[in-house]
């Protein structure tokens, strides 16, 4: 079955690129702006793995890793969070709060694209 | 001419002048027409008798007065001399004379004022210079302590004084030292002109009256550079005044600009890269972009070629985007005031603060180590989110503990109870902290400190609060805590017979049980030779938490002298225990303190056997029962021989910083144990009775036949 992907993301210029680079990987992309409705995009269509940026309007990339964490029905689904400061602490948090794995952004394609591969076997 | 020699000789005359009288008496009786012969004899015989006894009368009369008089006056005189040149305090003992006790008395009065007024002297000359040296004392450290350099000068530029900051920022460049001139190290101009200045100001204003307030304008600014160009100093001159208001030479004052310069030369580079740096690469790709925007009808190959532009000139703009970040966090934390603080200050501050102002409980615990930061709005921050904590998860009583972790320290607060949720976490950062100058937030100080903040679970029922900050810089951060050579094992087979007895503690399981983990250091390694303790501290564990903040730590004096050989594994001199408490008073509060914890140490029988040696004097009788870290150590790793509380700590991964006080052995021996409590489980070795089995089962394996 083909793995799918969940891109949590409000800068529409990357979510081009995502959604492409996804689904030329061989995987099926949707697409969430906000924390609430990536909550919403979880609970309706359980997604793989998620593509899950910090700095997201009204509930940030905390703090959606951590709800999605809190629920034991759902602790399969993989989470990459994508940030775009550079601090240790944050990729700590992140990795704290559930996180599997944690991109810098501005991020190489190839790299992303390995990445999901990597956990996504 | 001495009364003695002059009475000698007014005697010797009256001696002499009768003895002619007699014999002219004599001669001229003899002369004379007298009429009989018997007569003329017994005239001759009664002038001869009469002659002699008054030779007899004056020779007595004038040893009397030599003994009695002369004599003593001499040596009172010769006495008063030595008393007068000898400048001693002590009044010169007089030999007595009854004839003269009273001008005797009179002299020893006067001698006794004389020894007085020597002393009241010498004891104002005294207090007057050890008033001197403590204000020279309090001038020299307040120098040495400044943070600037400070030189006086004369007026020919020879250096008069300097302090220590002085001396390092000038001793790269060249030979600095008193009586040398100013101009070895420093080049001239800048001075002469400050002097020159401040010279005319001065000069203006001479007709003022000594006792005026000084010039207002008394200070000159000036920058100058070390005489190899490769420092500059900003400072300030003044010259110093004689009584007359003369200048006999001037001080400066002066720091270091070079660095806080060459940060702001950074800074404005930093900000010129991030703009007017990029433009050319920016250009580049909008060019490379518009044109094949422009031109979709493009060649192949030509399309290649500017599509290689575009991605040539992101990838270098990503690369030039990071490292202007990773710059720019290196200067923002050049500029924030923070400094190396020691965990255990900065929470029990927190822990007072909390008790007294907000009556909420909180417990240090854990081992104390050095972080970096700014304890102020660390304070501020931790207040307000241990408030907030209390009031969201409803926990009664919170944990806050120093953790060290890859190259930071978590600062943790622990409670039971439910996670905080980030979404809340992140409103609580909004809020602006009371307290904390300016309208800082809780979110502006996790900025300053560059970290982040979270909540995840600990265990069974408990949630944690996280703050990591960074590890603290300076040297502090490693601890002095050297590998001193170990003491020697210490086996007493009664004593440890007495301490297997457990009672009903014995089958419960270790982690539920109250330990006290006590250290003592002790003059010596013969407990029944006279060695004594002369410290003792103890540190409490209840439910796998070492209470850092209640521990108990006593300086001992031990009523004799600590050797000095004792002192490099101790650090303990005879005058840090003078007037301490005794062992006597200090045993029974650490007997309060223990209560009925068991007892843990490394090495227990040596700590133990000091203790019980000393039960009957001071009226208290430890029963507890006691664990060796030692023995357990032997027992989880029979294959290795160091069982050193440093060696073990290391393979138990406890991280040693605190210093070899009894306190800090306390802290590492209980971080050790509480490890060792997990792997001792996982063996199989669960209650207390069981761990005093293993630890016994190995006491007849590590034994030797010592004689304490």
């Amino acid at each position: 079955m083909t793995k799918s992907v969940l891109v949590v993301e409000d800068e529409p210029n990357i979510i081009l690129s995502l959604e492409f680079l996804v689904k030329e990987a061989g995987y099926t992309v949707k697409v969430a702006r906000d924390g609430e409705e990536a909550l919403r995009a979880v609970a309706e269509d359980r997604p793989d793995v998620i593509l899950l940026d910090v700095m997201i309007p009204k509930r940030d990339g905390y703090d959606v890793c951590q709800t999605i964490r809190a629920n034991p029905a759902w602790k399969d689904i993989r989470i990459i969070m994508l940030t775009a400061r550079g601090r240790a602490a944050e990729r700590e948090k992140g990795m704290a709060l559930g996180a599997d794995d944690y991109i810098t952004k501005p991020f190489s394609t190839r790299e992303l694209t390995s990445r999901l591969k990597q956990i996504l076997g | 001419m001495t009364p003695r020699v002059l009475i000698s000789l007014t005697f010797a005359g009256l001696i002499v002048a009768l003895a002619a009288l007699a014999g002219w008496f004599a001669w001229s009786i003899g002369a004379s027409e007298a009429p009989q012969q018997a007569l003329r004899e017994t005239a001759l015989v009664y002038s001869i008798g009469a002659a002699l006894a008054a030779v007899v009368l004056l020779g007595a009369a004038w040893a009397m007065l030599d003994r009695g008089l002369a004599a003593p006056l001499t040596m009172l005189a010769r006495d008063i001399e030595t008393a007068a040149r000898v400048d001693t305090e002590h009044p010169v003992a007089l030999a007595g004379s009854d004839r003269l006790t009273e001008l005797t008395t009179a002299v020893a009065a006067m001698m006794h004022e004389l020894a007085d007024a020597r002393r009241r002297a010498a004891d104002t000359v005294a207090d007057a210079s050890r008033r001197a040296e403590s204000e020279k004392g309090q001038l020299e450290t307040v120098l040495r302590d400044l943070h600037e350099g400070v030189i006086v000068c004369n007026l020919n530029h020879q250096i008069l004084l300097y302090n220590r900051r002085a001396l390092e920022l000038l001793h790269m460049t060249g030979e600095m030292g008193l009586g040398r001139s100013l101009f070895t190290v420093m080049n001239r101009q800048p001075f002469l002109h400050a002097v020159e200045i401040l010279s005319d100001r001065l000069g203006g204003g001479h007709a003022a009256e000594p006792g005026d307030e000084p010039m207002p304008d008394a200070t000159q600014p000036f920058m100058a550079t070390t005489s190899d160009g490769r420092t500059t100093f900003e400072g300030r001159m003044r010259l110093v005044l004689d009584a007359d208001r003369e200048a006999t030479g001037y001080v400066i004052t002066f720091e270091d600009n070079s660095r806080r310069l060459a940060a702001l030369g950074r800074r404005d580079h930093l900000l010129n890269e991030a703009t007017e740096g990029l433009r050319q690469r920016v250009s580049s790709l909008a060019a490379a972009a518009e044109t094949l925007e422009a031109f979709p009808a493009m060649a192949a190959g030509k399309r290649q070629a500017f599509e290689k532009v575009v991605f040539d000139e992101t990838r270098h703009l990503s690369r030039r985007l990071d490292a202007l970040a990773a710059e720019y966090r290196e200067l923002v934390t050049g500029s924030w005031p923070t400094t190396d603080v020691y965990s255990a200050n900065l929470l029990n501050g927190v822990v007072r603060r909390m008790r007294d102002d907000r009556g909420i409980a909180v417990v240090m615990t854990g081992l104390p180590c050095w972080l970096h930061g700014d304890s102020y709005t660390l304070v501020e921050l931790l207040d307000h989110l241990i408030a907030r904590v209390r009031e969201a998860a409803g926990a009664r009583e919170l944990d806050i503990e120093a953790v060290p972790g890859d190259n930071c320290v978590y600062l943790d607060i622990i409670w039971k109870g439910p996670v905080i949720p980030a979404g809340e976490l992140d409103a609580w950062l909004g809020a602006t902290l009371t307290g904390a100058w300016g309208a800082l937030t809780a979110r502006d100080v996790l900025d300053h400190h560059k970290t982040e903040l979270w909540s995840q679970p600990h265990r069974d029922g408990y949630a944690r609060l996280r703050l990591p900050l960074p590890s603290a810089v300076g040297a502090s951060s490693k601890g002095d805590r050297r590998r001193l050579p170990s003491r020697p094992e210490f086996y007493d087979f009664d004593l440890l017979r007495s301490q297997m007895y457990s009672g009903a503690l014995g089958r419960r399981p270790l982690k539920s049980l109250s330990f006290v983990i006590f250290d003592t250091e002790t003059t010596g390694l013969k407990p029944s030779e006279g060695d004594e303790i002369i410290a003792l501290a103890g540190v409490r564990v209840i439910n796998s938490r070492i209470l850092t903040g209640e521990s108990f730590s006593h300086l001992i004096d031990p009523g004799r002298d600590i050797p000095k050989k004792s002192r490099r594994f101790h650090g303990i001199t005879d005058e840090m225990v003078a007037g301490k408490p005794s062992i006597r008073e200090v045993l029974p509060a650490f007997k309060r303190f223990v209560g009925d914890s068991v007892l843990v140490a490394h090495n227990a029988a040596f700590d133990m056997k000091f203790l019980k040696l000393k039960e009957a004097a001071a009226g208290v009788a430890f029963d507890n029962p006691v664990l060796d870290t030692l023995l357990l150590s032997a027992y989880l790793h029979d294959h290795r021989t160091d069982h050193t509380l440093d060696a073990i700590a290391e393979r138990f991964g406890v991280e040693v910083r605190a210093r070899h006080t009894a306190l800090g052995d306390s802290l590492v021996t209980a971080a050790v144990f509480l490890r060792m409590i997990e792997v001792l489980e996982a063996r199989g070795i669960a209650t207390l009775d069981q761990a005093l089995a293993a630890a016994g089962s190995m006491t007849e394996i590590r034994a030797r036949q010592a004689e304490f």
